[in-house]
């Protein structure tokens, strides 16, 4: 088998033609003309520093290496196959593995991919690369309401006007939930691109996706399924959701509704998200009552029982509006096959500006919060035995971040933010007020 | 671009530098985090129903538990002779709503009520109906609803008149030993909240030729003439409480004591819990209210003309506004009691960590400070955190910090309970070997010497972590007082009001022997 190592410059190929999750061009390639074979390989390197400020609760302010990556394709006539893996932290983890097929025809491309990859409705932040991204950090909102890998299948169209990719997954990709059926999930991505061309794009997109939520244990004779939502400090030094979190008993599905927008030219990107998660509720409340009849003070009848214990859907919601402008350098670049903007390329430097906002509190009128009991009291007031409440209280948070970045080349790059948030929480009644401070060092081929 | 590079890079060293200079905090140190957190100061009209209870009390709890049958005639007793300011109890309700003192939250560790009675509906119970003058079949309906309603062995289900048929003395003896005696046996009774009083007023139990109780009682005059099924309906409709409660019989208290030959003189105040809301009917808070007003007790309808604690070496505090302190970890009796009690009479919150519904979960100064200002909204003025150490081995709840935020929040700490001298020395001045700490500043006392004090010097320097204490040991906890110079000292800082002084020299300044006051006493 003839080896041989090519020009970056081939890698273009598999950047318009396949998705993956470094969407930086392969630059150590393998080709085997005879047999139509076309293998890369390459590696991704993250090292964060990070200085915090809070106004109580404090932050691990210091160094991390955040990612190390390892990724290969292999491309086969219109197949083509893709796999990266993490060692972040010093611990083995999935990413991206799956094999796509593609039938290009003049009116556009049609792909099938199979495999475990990013929901194409977890958000248009959650399907660009960290390695192509512009912030140190994807905006809070989508990681708190958006969605990353999934096991499943899509189909995708694409051309130079319309973009629309669809399909089917499930939650966890080794069925190692403890009890219960694995969930299934209908997720799509559509974009309209009115300007797209080699100088300049703007595309509008919607996104949606149905999740009935798999998994649970086992709870008084009942299947309890519960949904974490939550969010870091837009960092990774110190990942800690603790300040927007939540989570959200008996849910049963989630219907997630996005827009999107971006527009893009040679030096300036603007683009934005609106998420937003609507969370279903199912409870066997009869078991779960019939299992509550086991002392002298248990509830007379299940009207008083669901009184005291009610159960309501609850909706988030987020967003963001990221912008870029390029100081000097080689042209934003934007990634037809994907929807997506690309990343910084050749020797270059830019200035970027971020607005975030994300809502995980669903609070309830009139209720009062104990900070020494961390609950809600339906009556208004402390009681030694009170209702339950049904408030969800993750938090509200704003985040600005300002930032520049600097390539030293195509594969090296150094990245600075600052951000501030300002927090609304009632567990966290004394941070208001978030600083942070933070550098990277990016090295990808 | 350059240069605008060299700016970017000047500009993100500055912020560094903004940043890093502050004082940042690296952990999460309960220590800073105490004077960090916003404390709510209690209101003036609260602070001036503070100002009634003496400072460093002394509070014998139950009675003090280790000398005699906790909240007994016995325990009450010797505790007012020994000297204490205050004779604890917990408030619970029979049947027919008296208001009796028992701490757990049924009868059988400190009765024999399971050789008594059954598990069942007391067999006697028809009797009883009989022997007030009711109708056999009138009788039996109303055992049948009493079925409906009973909890074996929880005062609630009984009549208070059944209940005086229980021993409450014999099981200390069996589980005592060593504090056991012959007459503690077939003696001592279920105490009501008026009997409490009457110890607390110089008297004891009246008894006949046998040694029995005498109380006398008889179907309350408004319901004279009725049938039980009527007097059931009629208390249901007055919708008060659950009708399980059939508070249809009055006794005769004012006939119940006389004069307790062994009086000293000593006259301490009650300090008396309102136990889990659901032990007790809704009306509990109101119903010890009433008991107060009928004892001349409740210095909301009669205050108090007295204002010294102490007098010619005797406790007077029973006859100042400070006689009542009320108390609680329930929420519901908290709101309750500051809808009745409207914050004029002494009330305490009690503290407790673990996973009961009123704990409080998070003993961090976001928590202890929330419950600070859940107390004070309640309208109480004194917090009563549990304390460590052997033999309860309570969580630790007083610690310096969280003794500094009571302090700061300008409520008493009135901390649970103490058993030993070791406990007593820790919280009154040697929790960190007598070292100075950043609570200092509102918890040092200087403490002047008496003539009784065993200290060396002019004074003695010391952080202090209360402001009065429950105690199973009274008359250790007394002696130590007099001897650190925290009682019988006419100069005490008074740490609520700096620049003024706190007299209680005329305090007794001699700690009677327990046992030779027991044998005193007749046991």
């Amino acid at each position: 088998m003839k080896k041989y190592f090519i020009l970056p410059l081939m890698a273009s190929f598999a950047m318009v033609g396949f998705a993956q999750d470094f969407d930086t061009d392969p630059t150590v390639m393998i080709d085997n003309e005879k047999e139509d074979l076309h293998f890369t390989v390459g590696a991704r390197m993250m090292a964060d520093v990070a200085y915090y400020h809070s106004d109580f609760t404090p932050m691990k302010s210091g160094a991390s290496l955040t990612d190390a990556r390892l990724r290969a394709s292999l491309t086969y006539k219109d197949w083509y196959f893709y796999a990266d893996f993490g060692f972040g932290g010093g611990k083995f983890s999935q990413k991206n593995i799956f094999v796509q097929y593609t039938n290009k025809q003049d009116a556009g491309n049609h792909s099938v991919k199979a495999g475990y990859y990013n929901d194409p409705a977890g958000s248009m932040a959650r399907n660009t690369s960290l390695g192509s991204y512009h912030f140190i950090s994807r905006p809070g909102s989508t990681n708190a309401l958006g969605e990353g890998r999934e096991l499943g299948i899509t189909y995708k169209f694409e051309n130079n006007t319309w973009f629309a990719q669809q399909g089917v997954f499930t939650e966890d990709k080794y069925n190692s939930q403890e009890a219960g059926f694995n969930g299934v999930t209908v997720a799509g991505r559509w974009l309209y691109r009115p300007l797209n061309d080699n100088n300049e794009t703007f595309h509008v997109g919607l996104n949606a996706r149905y999740a009935r939520i798999g998994g649970g244990v086992e709870y008084n004779n009942t299947l309890k399924k519960t949904l974490t939502l939550g969010q870091s400090l837009e960092t990774f030094v110190d990942d800690t959701e603790q300040f927007v979190s939540c989570d959200i008993p008996w849910a049963k599905s989630t219907v997630d509704v996005g827009v999107e927008a971006l527009y893009k030219n040679n030096k300036f990107f603007a683009r934005g998200e609106y998420l937003f998660k609507y969370v279903a509720k199912e409870r066997d409340s009869e078991t779960l009552f019939i299992a509550a009849q086991n002392n002298i003070d248990a509830w007379g009848s299940i009207d008083y029982w669901i009184a005291a214990n009610p159960i309501k859907d609850n909706k988030f919601h987020g967003g963001y509006l990221e912008l870029g402008y390029l100081i000097f350098g080689k042209p934003y670049t934007y990634n037809n096959a994907e929807g997506l903007l690309g990343g910084l390329g050749g020797n270059s430097l830019e200035l970027v500006a971020r607005y975030n906002y994300t809502n995980l509190s669903n609070l309830i009128e009139g209720e009062y919060y104990s900070a020494g009991r961390d609950q809600y009291y339906p009556g208004g007031y402390m009681q030694d035995w009170p209702y339950n409440s049904a408030a969800i209280s993750g938090g509200n948070i704003h985040s600005a971040t300002i930032g520049a970045n600097y390539s030293f080349n195509k594969f090296c790059s150094v990245m600075l933010n600052y951000t501030y948030h300002k927090l609304d929480r009632d567990k966290y009644s004394y941070d208001k007020n978030f600083h942070s401070l933070q550098a990277r060092l990016l090295f990808q081929f | 671009m350059s240069k605008n590079f060299v700016r970017l890079g000047l500009l993100s060293i500055a912020a560094m530098t903004a940043f890093t200079s502050c004082e940042d905090q690296e952990f999460t140190n309960q220590n800073v985090d105490a004077k960090r957190v916003d404390i709510q100061t209690l209101s003036p009209e609260l602070a001036k129903v503070r100002d009634y209870v003496p400072l460093y009390a002394v509070i014998a709890h139950r009675g003090s538990t280790f000398w005699a049958p906790e909240e007994t005639e016995s325990a009450w007793r010797w505790a007012r002779e020994m000297g204490v300011d205050y004779l604890e109890s917990d408030l619970q309700c029979t049947k027919d709503g008296v208001v009796l003192a028992n701490h757990d939250e049924n009868l059988k560790r400190t009765t024999n009520i399971e050789n008594v009675f059954s598990e069942l509906v007391p067999t006697t119970r028809v009797q009883f109906y009989e022997s007030l003058g009711f109708a056999h079949d009138d009788a039996v309906k109303q055992y049948e609803r009493d079925i409906a309603a009973f909890r074996p062995f929880y005062t609630m289900s009984y009549y208070y008149a059944e209940l005086l048929m229980l021993d409450a003395g014999e099981w200390f003896n069996e589980t005592s030993l060593e504090q056991a005696r012959p007459t503690f046996k077939g003696t001592q009774y279920v105490s009501a909240l008026q009997d409490q009083i009457a110890y607390a007023e110089g008297k004891m139990l009246k008894r006949d030729a046998n040694g029995n109780r005498v109380l006398t009682y008889n179907v309350k005059p408004e319901y004279q003439g009725m049938t039980l099924q009527e007097i059931y309906e009629a208390i249901k409709a007055k919708g008060e409480y659950n009708a399980k409660y059939m508070d249809f019989i009055e006794y005769h208290w004012e006939n119940a004591y006389v004069d307790d030959p062994q009086d000293t003189g000593h006259r301490p105040g009650i300090y008396i819990e309102f136990k889990e809301s659901w032990l007790n009917p809704g009306n509990m808070e109101k119903r010890v209210y009433d008991v107060l007003d009928e004892c001349g007790w409740n210095i909301i309808t009669k205050p108090a003309s007295e204002t010294a604690f102490y007098k010619n070496g005797k406790v007077n505090v029973g006859n100042t506004n400070g006689k009542v302190i009320l108390q609680t970890f329930s929420f519901d009796a908290l709101g309750r009691a500051a809808k009745v009690f409207d914050g004029k009479v002494p009330m305490c919150y009690l503290l407790w960590t673990g996973g009961y519904a009123t704990d409080l979960l998070f003993t961090t100064p976001i928590g202890y400070a929330d419950f600070i200002k859940m107390a004070q909204d309640n309208k109480a003025h004194i917090l009563g955190p549990a304390i460590s150490g052997a033999p309860n081995n309570y969580p630790e709840m007083n610690e310096p910090w969280q003794a500094w935020m009571i302090r700061k929040s300008g409520m008493l700490n009135h901390p649970y309970s103490f058993d030993t001298y070791a406990q007593m020395t820790k919280y009154l001045g040697y929790y960190n070997y007598g070292n100075v700490t950043e609570f200092d500043d509102l918890l040092r006392l200087n403490v002047p010497k008496t003539a009784y004090t065993t200290f060396s010097g002019d004074s003695n320097s010391v952080p202090v972590y209360l402001d009065g204490f429950f105690t199973n040991r009274s008359e250790m906890s007394l002696l130590y007082m007099i001897e650190n110079g925290f009682r019988c000292n006419a100069k005490l800082p008074n740490p609520f009001h700096p620049g003024q002084t706190y007299d209680n020299s005329q305090a007794p300044s001699v700690v009677p022997d327990a046992v030779a006051t027991l044998e005193r006493l007749g046991y």
